[in-house]
């Protein structure tokens, strides 16, 4: 374990006691001056050390055992994606499937083995341009389409991050990412004719200075006006609950019975918390249990109820520091496929961290992300400490690529 | 000189970026905006309530009411605001006249929900309440509410009642919108169709501070109107359902069914004794309700569809049909001399008449009601047949009418003699006894009233049932049932429904006492021995047709006597009442 990272594991472990520590307030109800207290933070804490089990085991393993594994896992993750919509709905979604005691969602595997399996995939010696697309597209549509289906917006967005985020330190030539991105931006913009003017200009000007045949960029600037035109027809022949889903998707604040109410009372939560918080259990907002499963999604509320800004200040700063250690190492990681998971793990963490803080904080469309390592949940947290596992091992065994 | 920027910088400037990001929102809502958050959560000012729909109603056939919604003062409680338990319970209970044990429990109940009002007492009198409001501010956890509460028409056994939800009741359905005040259907129509007649809820965002500012989180839809609950209307006839309660011989217990033939649909529902539903809506004291349940004649059983007896002779027609049907009999074999009785090995099993019916054919035997050709007849079939042939007819087995708790009756199987008595049991005799609707047969009122009205409408068993339509918002929907096909041939059917005519239209037949003019009135008189008292239990049971209009009908007097005197002149009466009203 000579070169094992420990500044990346401390802040791991310092992050998963946050976690137990914010579960076991948010669990908790303060009637008079009794608290009742469910058992989430025990369970927590046994999911913990079975995570940490498992970590050390993938750094174990050797990398050969792995590599033969990666795709058959693929695979049987994505059985289980579809085996999930034909159980009975749980809260309005396919997603659960229930193992008696525990619970778990497998769209939560599918991230990483997909991450993993792009990686392997891409990574082989003389593909060509059109393969690597072939290879990196098919290998993420599958979960997308699955994950649609049950419906779970937010874990399909992101599997796109990590698609994106992939490819982008691949070999491929910029020119398909903006290929890629250039389309949905203009589904975005197609809603104002003089934003998209200007997003047209700005995508000529960038293509312009890539030094592209004249003929693909005109191809590109035709096909973003051609979307531009169709998007509204499109969007005027979804049924008006489907319009609705959507716009609540992106303003909850139209739904204030459900998502609306949920991003008001968290920022109440955190908002009343001010500079210094309401203290260890004494979440005012939370013992009346305005919001629903605040040991989960919600957490990040609790913490700013009870810890206020500079307890929020620090979760942050310790984020920060652990996202930022990983983006600083990945240079380190010579091994191209190696890179290309750890890239997609760390993209994954982020886009995680960000969405479900945002949405706590109300500047980001509500979904059902939970916050990685603080919020409560099995398989979950199990996913996110294997992922944090690969990218230990290979910088643990970056001597023998380098 | 040029740096190239690595993919590994451009992480590190995303992550830097989408930090600073979160950074500035916690900076702006706790510590810009601090205060006014504070303020906010402070007053619980930003909240959902939930508005509770009206309860659907419930009609006659025509449209006269039978459960409406009147206004109920009640009083309700917020544990998080008591200052004194004792007092409050004590001012409660005096002032009300409830068991003051009864207050402390609910408050003690309740003591963890401290911001939510509990109902504590409904139905308030006018009176009571004005006096006790004059008070109320020294116990500022109490407030009143006016809000709706059934009324019951009159005495019945189908409406059921509603009733406070209890506390396993809520744990089970607090997802589907029921609060910890709900009132929800106990027994009865109430029960079975609670879903339909419960509505929807509906919902409201307050946002409005104390000093009636709105804090505009939300600019729309801020309201959810709740629906309004289905109104049932049933096959019920009110005019009839009153006349029925009342020609029911006063001290007796039994009942009365009377339903429309072609449907199904059940025109008068009468078990006797009855209770009246109302007293439930207010909350009922625990000593009236212990006075309920310690009578003896046992009010609250639904003698219809929760009673079970033996049918006595009203079984016989079954027994006929199934020995046509197999052609053990045709209409003219004549079965052994009924000289008052028959022997069966070591034992004599006697006919009613105690001189004896002689030698008669299957026509004069459910006419005059002959034991014994009913004994021989037995004979010729093995216990699961007969077994078979019951259920087949919808006797002993549930009718699947619209009402919860519905029993199913009995008929023994072979198995269950040799379970109850032994390997040597002789079934003979008890199959013999069957024959005549005794022993262990039991079977419900409703099914006899079924099975009759199946023979008046040429052999096609509808499901017996009360709803005939439900009304929500502006649409009607038609409560559709299943139909069946008795297994009885046309010829079979024709010889049964003349034997019936016979035994109401022909003297010396049993069920004479029904006899109508200008009425076509068929029927089967039932004497059924049984172990509840001395006399026997009465059956009448049958069907009526003039014009269009076609009743099946089933009086049922427990310990009443010979069918042919007291049950036979009851549903003679209501018949006649039936047409009355509807010429």
């Amino acid at each position: 374990m000579k070169r094992f990272d420990w500044t990346i594991f401390g802040l791991l472990v310092t992050l998963m006691v946050i976690g137990i520590v914010s579960i076991y307030t948010a669990s908790s109800t303060r009637i008079a001056d009794d608290f009742l207290f469910n058992n989430y933070y025990l369970k927590q804490f046994i999911w913990i050390i079975i995570s940490m089990f498992i970590l050390f085991l993938v750094i174990k393993i050797p990398n050969a055992v792995i590599d033969v594994s990666i795709f058959p896992v693929y695979i049987i993750t994505t059985l289980l994606l579809i085996w999930v919509l034909f159980l009975p709905e749980i809260k309005g979604s396919h997603r659960w499937i229930s193992l008696g005691l525990i619970n778990f969602q497998p769209s939560e595997f599918a991230k990483l083995f997909t991450i993993l399996t792009i990686s392997k995939f891409i990574s082989k010696p003389l593909l060509s341009d059109g393969q690597i697309l072939l290879r990196a597209f098919t290998v993420t549509l599958v979960p997308i389409i699955l994950v649609m289906l049950e419906p779970d917006l937010g874990t399909a967005l992101t599997f796109l991050v990590i698609l994106f985020s992939i490819l982008l330190v691949s070999d491929l030539p910029k020119f398909y990412l903006i290929l890629i991105v250039s389309p949905i931006l203009s589904i975005t913009f197609s809603f104002s004719i003089w934003i998209f003017i200007v997003y047209i200009l700005l995508l000529t000007y960038l293509l312009y200075r890539s030094n592209l045949d004249k003929v693909i960029i005109g191809f590109v600037i035709a096909l973003n006006t051609f979307i531009f035109f169709i998007t509204p027809i499109f969007w005027n022949n979804l049924k008006d609950y489907q319009q609705n889903r959507i716009l609540t998707f992106i303003n909850p604040m139209r739904d204030p019975f459900g998502a609306g109410y949920q991003i008001i009372q968290s920022k109440i939560a955190i908002g009343s918390g001010g500079l210094l918080g309401k203290g260890f259990l004494m979440g005012t907002q939370k013992n009346m249990n305005f919001l629903p499963e605040h040991h989960t999604d919600f957490i990040f509320s609790v913490i700013g109820e009870e810890f206020g800004f500079f307890g929020c200040t620090f979760i942050l700063l310790i984020y920060f520091l652990f996202l930022y250690k990983i983006a600083k190492s990945i240079r380190k990681i010579k091994w191209k496929e190696y890179r290309f998971v750890s890239v997609g793990i760390l993209a994954y963490l982020t886009f995680q961290i960000f969405i479900n803080i945002g949405m706590n904080l109300g500047i980001v469309p509500t979904t059902g992300i939970p916050l990685p390592f603080l919020s409560y949940g099995g398989s979950n947290l199990l996913i996110n400490v294997t992922a944090i596992g690969f990218i230990l091992k290979y910088l643990n065994e970056r001597s023998i690529f380098a | 000189m040029y740096k190239k920027i690595t993919i590994s910088d451009y992480t590190r400037y995303v992550i830097i970026f989408i930090f600073v990001i979160l950074f500035f929102f916690v900076l702006k809502l706790q510590v810009i905006e601090g205060e006014k958050y504070k303020d906010i959560a402070e007053k619980n000012i930003v909240r959902i309530q939930t508005i509770f729909p009206t309860r659907g109603e419930i009609y006659d056939r025509k449209y006269r009411p039978i459960t409406l919604n009147k206004p109920s003062y009640n009083l309700y409680i917020t544990p998080g605001k008591i200052v004194d338990r004792e007092k409050v319970a004590k001012f409660v209970s005096s002032n009300f006249e409830k068991d003051i044990s009864r207050i402390e429990k609910i408050i003690h109940d309740n003591r963890y929900r401290s911001y939510q009002d509990i109902l504590l007492i409904q139905n308030i009198q006018f009176e009571k309440m004005v006096v006790a409001s004059e008070q109320l501010n020294y116990f500022p956890s109490l407030l009143f509410k006016i809000e709706k509460l059934r009324d019951y028409s009159f005495a019945n056994h189908f409406t059921g009642h509603t009733g406070r939800i209890t506390e396993e009741e809520y744990k089970e359905l607090r997802g589907n919108g029921y609060s910890i005040n709900s009132n929800i259907g106990k027994t009865g129509l109430e029960k079975y169709y609670e879903n339909i007649l419960r509505g929807t809820n509906g919902q409201q965002v307050l946002q409005v501070d104390a000093s009636g500012k709105n804090l505009d989180f939300f600019k729309h839809n801020l309201q959810k109107p709740p629906q309004r609950g289905a109104d049932l209307i049933l096959t019920i006839d009110n005019d009839l359902q009153e006349y029925v309660s009342l020609i029911f011989p006063k001290n007796y217990k039994g009942s009365i069914v009377v339903m429309d033939i072609k449907t199904g649909g059940i025109l008068a529902y009468v078990s006797k004794p009855d209770f009246d539903p109302n007293i439930f809506t207010g909350g009922i004291s625990t000593k009236r309700w212990n006075d309920i349940l310690a009578d003896p004649n046992k009010p609250m059983l639904d003698r219809i569809i929760h009673g079970t007896y033996p049918p006595g002779s009203v079984y016989k027609p079954i027994l006929a049909s199934l020995g046509l049907e197999e052609k053990v009999i045709d209409p003219n074999t004549k079965l052994t001399n009924c000289a008052g009785g028959m022997w069966f090995g070591n034992r004599y099993f006697k006919c009613w008449l105690e001189k004896g019916h002689g030698r008669l054919a299957v026509e004069n035997a459910i006419k005059y009601s002959c034991d014994v050709f009913f004994y021989d007849l037995s004979t010729q079939f093995s216990l699961e047949q007969l077994n078979r042939y019951t259920k087949q007819n919808y006797i002993s087995t549930r009718t699947g009418i619209d009402l919860p708790g519905e029993r199913r009756g009995f008929f023994p199987s072979r198995k269950w003699y040799i379970d109850n008595y032994g390997k040597f049991v002789g079934i003979l005799g008890h199959k013999v006894n069957l024959a005549i609707g005794q022993g262990e047969i039991l079977v419900t009122p409703l099914q006899i009233c079924a099975y009759y009205s199946a023979l008046g409408n040429d052999g096609v068993w509808k499901q017996p049932h009360l709803l005939d339509k439900r009304i929500e918002v502006e649409k009607t929907y038609k409560n559709i049932v299943g139909e069946k096909q008795l297994p009885i041939s046309e010829a079979t059917l024709k010889l049964i429904q003349s034997s019936l005519y016979k035994t109401v239209n022909e003297s010396y037949g049993t069920g004479t006492a029904a006899s109508i003019g200008h009425i076509m009135v068929y029927g089967k008189t039932g004497s059924a021995e049984n172990h509840m008292g001395k006399k026997t239990h009465s059956w009448f049971s049958g069907y009526a047709k003039c014009d269009k209009f076609e009743i099946g009908f089933d009086v049922f007097v427990e310990n009443g006597g010979h069918g042919g005197s007291i049950s036979a002149p009851i549903a003679r009466k209501l018949i006649n009442y039936y047409y009355g009203i509807m010429e």
